[in-house]
């Protein structure tokens, strides 16, 4: 039997691939675009910077997610003690412990300025308000990962600086519907372990979901309209 | 039809909801909590304060009795303070200002703080050993812990709850 070339056994595999999905013209697609001479400036990749952001928080936080223990029961609580050993016994926990809170924190410069360039070109503009709108909508994912994560190391900074927001969110009149919104964010009468069950569940399952999808429509606009022309 | 996909949504959304109303942890309950302080409540000299932590093995917090500004009755406070005023009457209050609930410091007077009082750290609010109010931004008095003498004169018996956690 004559054995294929490898260059032949790519071919076929990609043929019999396009032959069920035409994948060679989805990529083709996705992939050779121009872009305008005007988007070379570097504040056009304030949005792009943003996404390796994004993809790099949702990397670090898989990582963690092997060590973390969201548990705040006992003195001191698991989900503190493992903190304390991700940053101090796992190998390189501190570097990727480190990713993970200084790329949220520049995240947020990120998505600050992207959204500063978007309004200073004027891309907000008709017919890309829709796109605007998604991006508002990740604006306030990205606040809350940010409200969540805040609380997950489980010390005073966190507990405190949780209990104040809790009180805040707690704050909308009537009085019934502040009560509603504290319990249902607090989960019990104090901010406890529930509540750290419920940040966490937020902030590894619900919100990084969200912003996948909403990031998925956010290019599928931007692909759909181009990028817009300066003012 | 619009009817359908609504009762559709709530029967779906309904038991979410309930869902995530917290259920009372197991095991919590009701509790008198026994605190021992350094000498006996009558023994206090006029204008002195003793400050005690609620007991955290079980994890038991006291039950505020009337509360007052960002306190309410029924409100849990993991602290307080067994003080008896300048009139020489005897208080129990809850640790947490009636401002925004941060943690009061009983502070003794001296040459740059001419009154004895209890001061929240956070805003600057200061009370009265009576629990009325000195200074804001705090308009309304410490909440009242409800207590009574325990059998060992140096313990006081405060109404808490059992956290179950």
């Amino acid at each position: 039997m004559r054995i294929p070339h490898p260059r032949e056994i790519q071919v076929a595999t990609v043929d019999w691939l396009d032959e069920r999905y035409p994948f060679t013209k989805s990529v083709d697609e996705a992939l050779y675009q121009r872009v305008p001479n005007f988007a070379n400036a570097f504040y056009y990749c304030f949005g792009g910077m943003v996404f390796i952001l994004v993809v790099l928080q949702l990397l670090t936080g898989i990582l963690l997610s092997l060590y973390y223990v969201p548990d705040a029961t006992g003195i001191p609580a698991p989900a503190y003690t493992s903190v304390n050993y991700i940053q101090s016994t796992v190998y390189l926990g501190w570097l990727i412990r480190g990713v993970h809170f200084w790329g949220a924190n520049i995240l947020i410069i990120m998505v600050l300025l992207h959204m500063a360039r978007v309004y200073w070109t004027g891309s907000y503009r008709a017919p890309r308000e829709l796109n605007w709108m998604v991006g508002v909508v990740m604006l306030l994912l990205i606040l809350a990962f940010s409200l969540t994560g805040y609380l997950l190391p489980w010390d005073q900074k966190a507990y405190f600086a949780t209990e104040v927001t809790i009180k805040i969110a707690g704050l909308p009149p009537p009085p019934q519907l502040g009560e509603f919104i504290r319990q249902i964010l607090q989960g019990g009468p104090v901010v406890g372990p529930p509540t750290l069950q419920r940040f966490f569940t937020i902030h590894v399952f619900l919100l990084p979901a969200l912003i996948t999808l909403l990031m998925y429509v956010h290019f599928r606009f931007i692909r759909a309209h181009g990028i817009s022309e300066p003012m | 039809m619009a009817s359908l996909l609504t009762s559709t949504v709530v029967v779906g959304l309904a038991p979410i909801l309930v869902f995530l109303w917290p259920a009372p942890p197991k095991g919590q309950k009701k509790l008198a909590v026994t605190v021992a302080l350094d000498k006996p409540v009558d023994q206090l000299a006029n204008g002195e304060a003793i400050k005690f932590d609620a007991p955290s093995s079980p994890n038991t917090a006291f039950v505020m009795a009337n509360g007052g500004g960002d306190n309410a009755p029924g409100a849990l406070a993991f602290g307080g303070f067994a003080v008896k005023d300048t009139q020489g009457k005897a208080h129990v209050f809850a640790i947490n200002c009636s401002h925004l609930g941060c943690p009061i410091a009983y502070v003794q007077a001296s040459s740059d703080h001419p009154d004895t009082t209890f001061d929240c750290p956070c805003h600057g609010s200061r009370f009265h050993l009576d629990g009325t109010v000195l200074h804001g931004p705090a308009t309304a008095p410490l909440s009242d812990l409800s207590w009574k003498q325990g059998t060992d004169p140096k313990t006081i018996v405060v109404d808490g709850l059992e956290l179950g956690f």
